[in-house]
């Protein structure tokens, strides 16, 4: 269903996805606070009160920059966080923070 | 905690009540504020942490970003300056989490206004606080 391209990305545009919508920002808290969680899409949604055709293309976006990682088990796709490439992720992201001046429009 | 309230505010049937921090006392607003500064800190902790990670956090701490946090307005610049676009998600995230610790409904699909949601959730603690 999804395909995970990874090129190399900034801060800045790690950032960007990210926190691209309020649901990727619930899918990231979801993952963060339950790293092992693996489940389907439609249980994904349901975990984080919404639809699956609502979080459909966020999911799609982490799993095109690599948060995300999607198998098959038995008959089912699920998605899981990808712990390590997560924290390199993340690590960016606090790379680019530190270049910047609070207080400074963007 | 558990008082369960619209997120618009405080109606009664006759309209929109007085802010319940008129009624209290100078002691009793003093602590209904500590009490919301606190849980509003580690709101904010919990979320940026949960969302972006530990090093984030520690940067924005760095950065003083979470002194800012009594001031909805002030920190909603200073977390613009450095997240553009994405403050507003990361202020959903904090505005989710302190309505469900202190039982006020959030709704998604609703406009959001981070300090009106704040004041929403100070007048929560001040109820509490009035009811202990």
């Amino acid at each position: 269903m999804f395909r995970g391209e990874q090129t190399e990305v900034s801060g800045s545009e790690i950032l960007s996805t990210l926190l691209g919508s309020e649901v990727r920002g619930d899918l990231l808290v979801l993952f963060h606070r339950n790293p092992g969680l693996i489940d389907t899409v439609d249980g994904v949604a349901r975990r984080i009160g919404r639809t699956t055709v609502a979080i459909i293309s966020e999911v799609r976006e982490l799993l095109e920059l690599g948060v995300l990682k999607q198998k098959r088990i038995g008959a089912s796709e699920v998605v899981y966080l990808d712990r390590t490439k997560d924290r390199e992720l993340l690590e960016s992201v606090a790379n680019h923070l530190k270049t910047l001046k609070v207080g400074e429009e963007r | 905690m558990a008082s369960r309230v619209n997120e618009s505010g405080w109606n009664s049937p006759h309209g929109t009540l007085e802010p319940v921090s008129r009624s209290l006392s100078p002691d009793q607003r003093f602590a209904a504020e500590n009490a919301f500064s606190s849980v509003l800190a580690s709101t904010i902790r919990e979320a940026v942490g949960d969302a972006l990670g530990r090093n984030v956090l520690e940067i924005l701490t760095l950065k003083g970003l979470l002194d800012a946090t009594n001031n909805s307005k002030e920190f909603d610049s200073k977390l613009r300056s450095l997240f553009g676009n994405g403050a507003a998600v990361l202020e959903r995230i904090v505005v989710k989490d302190l309505n469900r610790k202190l039982g006020i409904r959030y709704d998604s699909e609703a406009s959001f206004d981070y300090e009106k949601s704040l004041e929403t959730a100070r007048e929560v603690c001040f109820v509490e606080s009035r009811l202990k």
